[in-house]
């Protein structure tokens, strides 16, 4: 067989076998698929912020009472930025463990700070929070803020950030709440 | 001969390379949650109504919420239609949702769709309907999960035809102009 003939098989067999692996590589992830939150990995989106970068900075309306707040103006505390939704089960499990976390660790210096990316109203998303007893932060999520962090193509998402504003960690879908907590001790540890 | 071999070589490399990157960058937002699979195809008589069906298959492993979920907060799954003046689709009927727990909550059970799912409706001709194919655009209004997380509510839009015949006639004469104002997402 003509040797150009051979060259080019081998270079579309090659091309083929990239492919595929590209294909398989772009499945969710298996934690996805047994559910196990032990198992949660974080799923980076293209605009993820990596480990040991600075939390990008946002400015978002508070819920209820529709006032600015920005990140910066929790510098020095470590933060809990969790991204939620009304609309989302697992988002709803881990509010009360937030709640327990705020209570806890607010003393020493631990601010949770729920984005809530609904596109519903205020009202909705308060009574939502009232009724799940949140006894921290809520912000009316953005789709510009929800893109500075990779995207937030699912939900919950959560960040924690060191009191410099680090991101020390991070956890895509529901967590364990001693994965969550491990996660909270380690912020408030960090410089 | 040899170096422009080389290059060609690293060329398809490079490119493979690039497709690969490309690949998983699109994965998270990427994802594939509900396909449209097929819809009937509707002959219709002014005046009169047919039955059409519509077949979706929600992607394993994920789930969407029923027409009617148990909580009030979560969004229930809703197809809606673009219509010109010659067609009208009613009376739609959604199946009953699976009652699952999942492992984020076992303790509740939600009313969701897996695997295929049908949602029928009834195709109405009114009497002044001009013969011809019709093409109509849908869209699939629905908010994925999975086990342990759930992804931004999403609308999938598809297309299908309705054959409205003459009066009196069974067949309808083709007019692949006439198409439904698109839907803009």
């Amino acid at each position: 067989m003509n040797k150009n003939v051979i060259f080019i098989l081998c270079v579309v067999i090659g091309v083929t076998a990239l492919l595929l692996v590209g294909k398989r590589a772009s499945k969710p992830p298996d934690s996805a698929v047994n559910g196990s939150a032990q198992n949660a990995g974080p799923v980076h989106g293209p605009g993820d912020p990596a480990k040991g970068s600075v939390a990008p900075v946002f400015e978002l309306k508070s819920i209820p009472d529709n006032k600015d707040v920005q990140l910066a103006s929790f510098h020095g505390k470590a933060v809990l930025l969790n991204f939620w939704a009304t609309w989302c089960g697992p988002c709803k499990i881990e509010m009360p463990w937030l709640v327990d976390l705020q209570k806890k660790y607010g003393p020493q210096g631990l601010q949770i700070v729920g984005v809530a990316m609904d596109d519903t109203d205020n009202k909705e998303i308060a009574d939502f929070a009232h009724k799940m007893g949140v006894n921290y932060v809520v912000l009316k999520g953005t789709e510009k803020v929800g893109d500075l962090y990779g995207g937030v193509s699912g939900l919950p998402l959560t960040f924690y950030l060191d009191r410099s504003g680090k991101v020390v960690d991070e956890t895509m879908g529901l967590a364990s709440e001693s994965v969550i907590e491990d996660a909270v001790k380690k912020a408030l540890a960090g410089s | 001969m040899k170096l422009y071999r080389l290059f060609f070589v690293l060329g398809v490399f490079l490119l493979s390379g690039a497709l690969l990157c490309a690949q998983e960058s699109l994965a998270p937002q990427g994802r594939v949650f509900v396909d449209f699979v097929s819809a009937s195809k509707p002959v219709v008589s002014p005046g009169h109504s047919t039955p059409v069906q519509f077949t979706f298959h929600v992607e394993n492993p994920y789930h969407i919420n029923s027409s009617q979920p148990l909580v009030p907060e979560l969004i229930p799954t809703q197809i809606h239609f673009s219509l010109p003046g010659e067609v009208a689709i009613g009376r739609m009927q959604y199946p009953a949702g699976k009652l699952m727990s999942f492992p984020f909550d076992p303790s509740t059970k939600l009313s969701v769709y897996s695997g295929d799912l049908v949602i029928r409706g009834m195709v109405v001709a009114p009497a002044a309907a001009s013969a011809g194919t019709y093409t109509i655009h849908g869209e699939l209004k629905y908010q994925a999960c999975d086990n342990n997380a759930c992804y931004p509510p999403k609308k999938l839009p598809f297309t299908f035809n309705v054959n409205v015949g003459n009066k009196g006639k069974s067949t309808p004469k083709a007019r692949p102009t006439a198409t439904s104002p698109h839907i803009h997402n």
